[in-house]
């Protein structure tokens, strides 16, 4: 028995509590991917934030505290079924995500936008132009850029099938090179054994 | 700044908890301290200070460990006393823990966030809710017990 496990056993039953009595009610976890950590977020509604990398960003932690107050702790079972359908999603065993996504906090443009990034098809590619047409504003397709590029919850809100309509990549928050893997999934090529090597320069 | 209540716990529970072993008398109620500073923080948020959450959590683990106190006779569990400072040698820990058991609640605080959790003195006085010169006159009488008594 060392001091972190008591820690550790002392914090599992405080955030059990703390979940009971109301004063927590998003958990957050980090999960393991192909490319790289993903600090990954679940609230009341479902899915609030998947960032790239172990922390979130200012912006997308901002927005929690924001919609939800300060009852933001690491919780690994409410966590638990994105973390399994994002494995599956890696392993391509999985075209379309379960669990429900949650918008709140952001504009009625960014959701429509979000939304409509939502349905586009697991493997198709679509533009931004195409994208703020489905949102209901074909005219203003560098707003919807910019709300498809602050998009919270990538991969399970599919912003990297969305491109440029000179045909090149356009953005990605995760690296463009994070963009050409998950499409190369997409595309049903295989994940190495072991996973990809860290990402370079993503 | 602290924003959330996850990274309250990934900066300071550590520490906190083993304050809490520090103040109490074996594990299970270090335990119950650390549950109970925890969630009246939680209840209480935000904290008084924005700039000063090491603080203020150490102020709220220090008067409910008084408070317990009076209502309770002070035993030690020498080995979870142990485990909080496992980097010193243990006959030595055994004596200064003895010695420490010994003092009364709020000189046992100011000796422990002193000698052993090493705030500066400022923090001292804000976790005591005392002055500065205070807590330097607590965390001294204390020392000197302490001293006397594994002498």
């Amino acid at each position: 028995m060392t001091l972190e496990t008591l820690v550790a056993d002392a914090r599992m039953r405080l955030l059990a509590r703390a979940t009971r009595e109301g004063l927590a009610n998003v958990g957050y976890t980090v999960v393991d991917s192909p490319l790289g950590p993903l600090w990954v977020a679940v609230g009341p509604q479902g899915v609030a934030v998947i960032s790239y990398g172990d922390e979130p960003s200012a912006t997308d932690l901002g927005r929690l505290v924001r919609t939800y107050g300060p009852g933001i702790v690491p919780d690994a079972r409410r966590t638990a079924g994105i973390a399994r359908e994002l494995d599956q999603y890696f392993n391509g065993r999985r075209r379309s995500f379960d669990m429900q996504i949650d918008l709140s906090g952001l504009t009625p443009f960014q959701r429509r936008v979000l939304r409509a990034t939502a349905r586009i098809p697991y493997g198709d590619l679509v533009t931004y132009k195409t994208v703020a047409r489905r949102a209901g504003n074909e005219a203003a397709s560098r707003a919807a850029g910019a709300a498809v590029g602050a998009n919270p919850i990538p991969i399970v809100v599919p912003c990297h099938r969305v491109v440029a309509s000179d045909g090149t990549l356009g953005g990605y928050a995760g690296g463009l090179d994070a963009k050409r893997r998950l499409l190369a999934i997409e595309r049903g090529e295989a994940v190495p054994a072991g996973g990809w090597p860290p990402a370079s320069g993503a | 700044m602290v924003r959330t209540f996850g990274e309250l716990l990934e900066r300071y529970d550590r520490e906190l908890f083993a304050y809490a072993l520090r103040l109490s008398a074996d594990r299970d109620e270090a335990d119950d301290l650390y549950q109970d500073t925890f969630l009246a923080a939680f209840r209480a948020w935000p904290p008084p200070r924005r700039d000063n959450e090491r603080a203020w959590l150490y102020r709220i683990a220090t008067n409910k460990a008084i408070d317990r106190s009076r209502r309770t006779r002070p035993r030690v569990n020498l080995a979870d006393i142990e485990l909080a400072a496992p980097e010193r040698d243990s006959a030595t820990t055994l004596d200064i823990a003895r010695a420490v058991e010994l003092l009364p609640p709020g000189q046992r605080a100011a000796f422990v966030l002193r000698q052993v959790q090493g705030l500066p003195y400022a923090e001292i006085a804000e976790t005591l809710g005392c002055s500065e010169v205070a807590a330097r006159a607590r965390v001294s009488e204390a020392t000197k017990t302490v001293r006397r008594r594994i002498a």
